[in-house]
């Protein structure tokens, strides 16, 4: 799932000819030879944690309280949203039931053998939960200059919101693509 | 075996699986070539196919323990530890269902180990919900694999048991063919499994005691919870059913996810100002006044974008916006702890008026609004509100600072701590919305002058020129919370201290407001910057007697102020002409231009957190800003472990309108904190939500008294 603006950074004069020709930015003080250079505008400055609420024990929980360092990026409701819609998922999945029931019976009826086959209802939510955060990132996160990663990288331990900034505003050499992705270790 | 770790990986370290699954299924399969077909024969056909399942199943629990990931956290990035530095503490304290629970620096991970966590020497790594290392299986037991190790000794118990119970009785039944093949072998089996048995057995029953208490056995073994209490454990029943049915956690290790991209491209949103404080008018909980609230909004951000004085008091207004904007700052001087102290005071009124206004149906409207938001603004200049006497009735003006007020005084209740009440009484007449308050202070003034003498003493001695002089009554008021401050020891000042008779009385003339203005701010500068022990210890002691005192007299108040309310309302506007307010604005405005009121408060928060308004200041002030002005975004951070400790402590008491709820919840909350962040109360998740449980609970508490403030404050600040 690939969210990006090929726009680059936003040089009002060209904005016609940027992608096609070497455009010279406004802000930078460097020029942008090709494409490649123009796209990639922000860096990464810091990166904000948002840590477990162990308050009621070892449940997968997220403090909800909004980190100061993002006062001045995103409104509070909205990562007070985010953080709490990701609670309850977490909660769903690790909520005992019926279904959790019915899993561990089968798994043991079958040796076991059920897991090669079939994934648990845990892993089902953390997909979910993948693409929530997915969808975050790209609708409301990454247009901030935000990004969220998921906790289960992180041994679901922290919810780590990675901050970047308009490196085009502030240097000329431009910095790599921020990107988003949850790959293999 | 997924080790990782180097003893792990040795050839030593697989003896001991090897033996154990040699055992294991080396025992099994002899018992069911030369036992079970007699035992077939002669006992029940059944015999071996149920021993055949039992014994799969142990098979099956054995490879999980032994293959599962038992849940290893990976190593933290080093984005993650980079605040962690060589200063970070060993241990941090969380607050786990009431009980404190260390969390352990791994210096291995480079994270603080999450409770129950702990790190394994053998595998080297950190381990979730870490029971302990079995050599037998060559695998940590945690959180994911515990239910399969916990089910294999259980099966292998049983299976042992059984093999044992049918090998004896083979023997038994075949004494005479001792050196046949068949009895050998069993006699063989039936020794390996009566020799394990025991040991197996002893196993199983300390997992069965572990599961029971819901302990680890890292925590057995340590002794954590030898004495306390487990926060853990969820009963024996329920830790049962969570061993058995829980949900497998997922693997964190070499997870397989499709690789998805997502572009940071600038230029960035960035939330506006302007839009903040519409959700922060929302959040502050005036729901019920969706038309104020708009208006207010409006009002708000006009003010916001307002660096230049509004109409009334120019200069003092200015210096206030200053202060305002930089609202995070620490440096502030004693003329601005003043004036911290004057828009606390006012604010107080305005949310009494607010609450009587609502109870009455009397809201109106705009104007109102951008008068309140002034106020607060303005009325720290404004400290030297002078009372003006009750002789100039104003009835233009009457509804209007009632209806300002009460919209303070609603939006103070949002964040006020209880501790706003006597506040507010002693302080309203103190707030200066720009068409005067003055009047419900006079009222006040009035008041206080028939129950002066006894409060003399803690005020100035020029107590009869008070009504007729403008002047700084809110220095008499700061000179109350002076005495309060160094009378914190006295522990038991008189209630009516807060009380709006009282502040009619502590009223001096200008030029003895003028000198205790400057002995106040004299005083203000000499306290000391850190005084939240003493703020717990004082108000505690002196908030709940204070309380109870002051909740009797509101009642009382309410009934003779209402009748009077109407006639003492009147503007001063002379109020804001205080030479001695703006000689101090300036130099407040200087040094400190980029402060707000609440940071430059530290040294009025001495007297506020002796008078118990420091929660209120703290969570108002900042609030104030946000709404009002929204110039920084730091103040509210500044000032949000108050905050969120009196909005939590507040939410947790309900109704109670002490602010020594505030500080012993405090207390709590900042002791278990969680300090990997920000060194914030983590009690409260949310800052929003206590504010408007705050609210509410603030005005199902006192919708009675605040009628009789609102309609007192109304009276001195006209």
């Amino acid at each position: 799932m690939l969210s990006s603006m090929k726009e680059g950074c936003h040089d009002p004069k060209t904005k016609q000819t940027q992608l096609l020709k070497p455009g010279r930015r406004t802000k930078a003080s460097g020029v942008f030879h090709n494409l490649q250079e123009m796209q990639h505008c922000a860096s990464l400055v810091t990166k904000v944690f948002i840590q477990r609420d162990y308050s009621e024990g070892t449940v997968c929980r997220f403090q909800t309280k909004f980190p100061s360092e993002l006062n001045i990026r995103i409104e509070r409701t909205l990562l007070e949203e985010t953080v709490k819609t990701l609670n309850s998922y977490y909660m769903e999945a690790e909520k005992i039931g019926g279904q959790s029931y019915m899993e561990g019976c089968l798994a043991c009826a079958t040796a076991y053998i059920v897991f090669l086959c079939m994934e648990t209802r845990y892993e089902k939510v953390l997909k979910k939960i993948s693409g929530y955060i997915q969808e975050q990132n790209e609708k409301i996160y990454a247009p901030r200059g935000l990004l969220l990663t998921d906790p289960v990288e992180r041994g679901m331990r922290v919810l780590e919101v990675s901050i970047f900034e308009d490196q085009g505003s502030a240097g000329s050499s431009p910095s790599s693509t921020l990107s988003s992705d949850s790959s293999a270790r | 075996m997924p080790a990782s770790g180097a003893d792990a990986l040795k050839p030593s370290a697989f003896l001991p699986v090897c033996t154990a699954t040699c055992l294991l299924v080396g025992a099994t399969s002899l018992f069911f070539v030369f036992t079970c077909p007699w035992l077939a024969t002669t006992i029940c056909p059944a015999v071996p196919p149920c021993c055949a399942i039992l014994f799969l199943f142990v098979l099956a629990n054995f490879t999980m323990a032994t293959f599962m990931d038992a849940g290893v956290l990976p190593v933290a990035s080093e984005d993650e530890d980079k605040d962690d530095g060589f200063r970070a503490p060993l241990y941090k304290n969380v607050d786990i269902k009431g009980v404190q629970v260390r969390m352990k620096w791994c210096a291995s991970c480079h994270f603080y180990r999450p409770p129950r966590c702990s790190h394994c020497s053998v595998c080297d790594h950190c381990v979730e919900d870490f029971d302990h290392h079995c050599p037998w299986v060559n695998n940590c037991i945690g959180r994911r694999n515990y239910r399969y190790f916990f089910l294999f000794l259980l099966s292998l118990t049983f299976h042992m048991v059984a093999v044992f119970t049918f090998g004896l009785i083979y023997v038994l039944h075949h004494m005479n063919d001792l050196w046949k093949l068949h009895f050998t072998v069993t006699v063989v089996v039936i020794s390996i499994s009566g020799l394990f048995l025991l040991p197996v057995l002893g196993l199983t029953g300390f997992h069965l005691y572990l599961v029971s208490r819901g302990r680890t056995t890292n925590e057995q073994v340590t002794g954590k919870f030898q004495g306390g209490v487990n926060p853990f454990t969820q009963g024996c029943c329920n830790n049962m059913e969570y061993l058995v049915c829980s949900p497998i956690s997922p693997k964190y290790m070499a997870r397989p996810c499709k690789k998805r991209i997502v572009h940071v491209q600038p230029p960035f949103l960035r939330p506006g100002l302007d839009q903040q404080m519409p959700m922060k008018v929302g959040d502050n909980g005036l729901h019920t006044l969706a038309l104020e609230n708009k208006v207010c909004t409006v009002e708000l951000s006009d003010i916001k974008q307002m660096k230049n004085p509004p109409p009334l008091p120019p200069k003092p207004d200015r210096g206030l916006l200053k202060s305002h904007a930089a609202a995070d700052g620490t440096t502030v001087t004693a003329s601005n702890d003043f004036f911290v102290l004057m828009l606390l005071s006012s604010i107080l009124c305005f949310s009494q008026l607010l609450k009587a206004s609502e109870q009455q149906a009397n809201i109106k409207g705009p104007d109102l609004c951008s008068g309140f938001r002034e106020s607060p603004v303005r009325g720290i200049h404004q400290g030297s509100v002078s009372v003006q006497p009750p002789l100039q009735p104003n009835t233009v003006y009457s509804s209007l600072p009632l209806n300002s007020r009460s919209l303070a005084l609603k939006h103070s209740c949002r964040y006020g701590s209880k501790s706003q009440l006597p506040a507010m009484q002693s302080d309203g007449w103190r707030s200066s919305p720009p068409r005067g308050i003055f009047t419900s202070s006079t009222v006040l003034a009035n008041q206080s002058s028939n129950d002066g003498p006894p409060f003399n003493n803690f005020i100035n001695p020029t107590e009869p020129q008070l009504m007729s002089q403008r002047g700084a009554p809110s220095v008499n008021f700061h000179s109350h919370f002076m005495v309060l401050g160094s009378d914190r020891s006295v522990q038991c000042p008189p209630p009516h201290s807060y009380s709006p008779v009282f502040m009619g009385v502590t009223r001096q003339s200008p030029q003895a407001r003028d000198s205790s203005l400057r002995d106040l701010v004299s005083q203000d500068t000499t306290l000391p910057k850190s005084a939240a022990a003493r703020y717990d210890n004082f108000s505690k002691t002196i908030m709940a007697s204070i309380n109870e005192r002051r909740e009797l007299e509101e009642r009382e108040r309410m009934l003779h102020l209402q009748a009077r309310s109407q006639a003492h309302y009147c503007a001063d506007v002379g109020i804001y002409d205080i030479p001695s307010k703006r000689s101090l604005v300036p130099d407040n405005a200087g040094p400190s231009g980029s402060r707000g009121p609440t940071p430059p408060a530290y040294g009025s928060r001495e007297f506020l957190m002796s008078t118990g308004i420091l929660t209120y200041g703290m969570r108002t002030s900042p609030l104030s800003n946000s709404s009002t002005l929204s110039l920084t975004h730091g103040s509210k951070t500044s000032s949000s472990p108050l905050q969120n400790c009196s909005n939590s402590s507040l939410q947790n008491k309900g109704k109670s309108s002490s602010p020594a709820y505030c500080s012993s919840e405090r207390q709590t909350q900042a002791v278990p904190s969680s300090t990997s962040t920000l060194p914030r109360l983590t009690s409260t998740n949310s800052s929003a939500p206590p504010y408007t449980s705050y609210a509410t609970a603030k005005r199902s508490s006192l919708p009675f008294p605040s009628e009789g403030k609102e309609s007192v404050t109304l009276g001195a600040l006209k």
